[in-house]
């Protein structure tokens, strides 16, 4: 049901994305040409070029047609030709998602940990110290736009400081280097586009984690636990947190989509070469079929995690596949 | 309890919360801000000055590199920035509660709508906003249509849930039972149970929406023209030299600090409401199975037990 549906949605976006370009004003190659000459306009067009062009292009087919060969295309892999950097999307694109892959990766395995902790320590304690700090830390942090903390990080530690690199995701003139020198610089380089992510994204995890552990110290078994004379130390890591973990697995896939996006600003305020920056670009350069090209790419990524935490949700908590077998709505 | 009261009931105990308190002080301030901005800003936002000019009791931000006032363009753009999220945030709240309390009511039409919201909610809303500001380059009213877009299915199956858990209860089926017609069963009876779903929803949809216009415009993506703490932010970012000289800190720690400000102050309420409804979340609050009793827990049972009354209308 759940695969049925996301399949649908699928459709619907891909549906979207051949409708925009011809939803706006003018033939989808208008752009190519346009009289704004604030415009970087990639080339000018005769008439008789205008209609070869659109010929070669298949635009001047049926519109049933074009959509049928679009979604050929993209079964086959082909998700069209970028203008600006003048090479098929694909092959731009996975250029650049290795790095927006390397920053989500890792800001993702360190802010969930982090959140984990911290949010399972603060339930553990709850109203003590600790717990108050943390929660005052987290919900100040949480609150700010992840480009701006990125600004700020490359004002004090990169320029004031000048304790880590300010752009980019490694040093030039590195041929030479061996492959642990060179791995090396890339972590140096990551270090504050990770840190700028973990800082704006771990609150969530926090709260949830805080909350679910909140949730499960109030059950019954945990008071069993006590009463079988289990320690402390045996009621936290085998009764309280392998329970309260459980919906932090639907988090992390939820969350996603927000990760890329954040990391998609943050890398443009580094320069990082990877995705957000490429659309940035894009965006500037009117590169449509590559922006197109992207973000079908992240929202289908997107939408096969969340699926994959459904499906795996199901499994790990056996009470909710009966629950949701039985037709009661978990809201 | 009639409802009115318990409306009145449940806000004084939401005020005597000292987080919500500092959140709704926060968000007035900048309500006020963005609602007399004409009277507070020293200058109107789109008059030219000398560019860059330093600091001054004329120009108490100084002028950005074409000679805008930089603090008038923060005034205005605080009215941009909260009329925006404001507006998306009630309209997509509206249009999800009317429609959830439809599906929640009517059972077939619940069905075609709930198939409607589940492909809404399968879609990542932010990258596939973004795609389609970067196509249609939207006006404030583009935007506002987007954000409602996007924003009215989350309301509208939580408002369902609530209106299912409800639809069978004894005072819905008496009202069935005295001849009440659908509207008005839906209207007086059903509508005033949603209020504690839908309140936390709009403020969630109000924090999504100023973020997310925030970040459009630091895109390049929003209007150039209307000024907004966003693009404030991406006009400042694209000044070459913004980073390594001082300029940074009147151009773009301002509208930076504003819209966290504003984000951490529907933050803090939404927590507060959220403590509301499930007390067991509280800090300090007692815990009627508390593992261990603790001096806190025994302190604080007494309070907790006294705004009982409310959580009853707050069942999720």
């Amino acid at each position: 049901m759940k695969t049925i549906q996301t399949l649908l949605t699928l459709l619907i976006l891909v549906s979207l994305n051949f409708a925009l370009p011809r939803l706006m004003p003018g033939d989808p190659l208008s752009y190519l040409d346009n009289d704004d000459p604030s415009v970087d306009s990639p080339m000018l067009l005769t008439e008789e070029m205008r209609g070869k062009l659109l010929a070669y292009y298949g635009l001047d087919r049926p519109l049933g047609e074009q959509y049928l060969r679009y979604l050929g295309g993209l079964l086959r892999g082909d998700l069209g030709w970028s203008i600006y950097y003048n090479a098929p999307v694909w092959d731009v694109l996975w250029g650049r998602l290795k790095w927006t892959m390397l920053l989500v990766g890792t800001a993702t395995t360190i802010y969930v940990a982090l959140g984990i902790a911290l949010g399972a320590l603060s339930a553990w304690r709850r109203g003590s110290a600790t717990d108050v700090g943390l929660m005052v830390t987290t919900f100040s942090l949480g609150s700010w736009p992840s480009f701006f903390v990125a600004m700020l990080l490359v004002i004090a530690f990169g320029l004031r400081w000048k304790l880590f690199p300010v752009g980019g995701a490694r040093s030039p003139y590195l041929l030479g280097a061996s492959r642990w020198e060179q791995a090396l610089d890339i972590a140096y380089h990551m270090v504050l586009p990770v840190s700028a992510l973990v800082l704006t994204q771990f609150s969530g995890v926090y709260m949830l984690m805080r909350n679910a552990m909140l949730g499960v110290l109030g059950e019954d078994y945990i008071r069993t636990a006590y009463g079988k004379g289990a320690s402390e130390r045996q009621v936290l890591f085998q009764h309280a947190l392998p329970n309260a973990l459980l919906p932090i697995v639907t988090m992390i896939a939820m969350r996603l989509g927000f990760v890329i996006m954040g990391t998609m600003f943050v890398e443009v305020v580094f320069a990082y070469p990877g995705m957000g920056t490429m659309i940035r670009e894009a965006c500037m350069a009117r590169d449509y079929p590559m922006l197109q090209g992207a973000f079908l790419v992240t929202m289908l990524f997107i939408m096969v995690c969340n699926l994959a935490a459904d499906l795996l949700y199901g499994r790990l908590d056996p009470r909710l596949a009966l629950s949701v077998a039985e037709g009661v709505r978990v809201a | 309890m009639t409802q009115l009261a318990r409306v009145i009931d449940a806000w004084r105990s939401l005020l005597q919360c000292k987080l919500a308190l500092i959140g709704l002080i926060l968000l007035s301030v900048f309500l006020v801000l963005a609602a007399f901005a004409p009277s507070i800003a020293p200058h109107d936002p789109k008059t030219l000055f000398e560019p860059l000019l330093p600091p001054s009791p004329q120009h108490p931000l100084g002028t950005d590199d074409i000679g805008h006032d930089l603090l008038s363009e923060l005034c205005y753009g605080a009215r941009f920035s909260l009329s925006i999220g404001l507006l998306s945030a009630l309209f997509s709240t509206a249009i999800g509660t009317v429609l959830g309390l439809l599906a929640g009511y009517k059972e077939r039409l619940g069905y075609g709508i709930m198939r409607i919201v589940d492909v809404f909610l399968a879609v990542p809303r932010f990258p596939l906003i973004v795609l389609m500001a970067a196509f249609l380059r939207p006006g404030a009213e583009t935007l506002l249509l987007f954000f409602t877009l996007f924003g009215w299915p989350r309301a509208a199956r939580l408002v369902r849930a609530q209106v299912l858990s409800e639809r069978n209860k004894g005072y819905v089926e008496a009202a069935q039972l005295i001849g009440a017609r659908d509207r008005r069963i839906m209207v007086r009876h059903l509508l005033p149970g949603t209020a504690p779903i839908a309140l936390p929803r709009f403020i969630a949809e109000f924090q999504h929406v100023i973020v997310a216009e925030s970040g459009l415009s630091f895109l390049g993506l929003g209007n150039p023209l209307v000024k907004s703490w966003g693009l404030m932010l991406s006009f400042a970012f694209r000044y070459p030299t913004i980073l390594i000289t001082d300029l940074w800190v009147r151009w773009a720690l301002p509208p930076g600090l504003c819209i966290t400000l504003v984000v951490l102050s529907l933050a803090l309420l939404s927590y507060a409401l959220e403590q509301q409804a499930i007390p067991r979340l509280r800090v300090w609050g007692s815990n009627a199975r508390s593992r261990r009793p603790t001096r806190t827990a025994h302190a604080t049972r007494g309070k907790a037990s006294g705004q009982q009354p409310q959580r009853e209308g707050l069942s999720l």
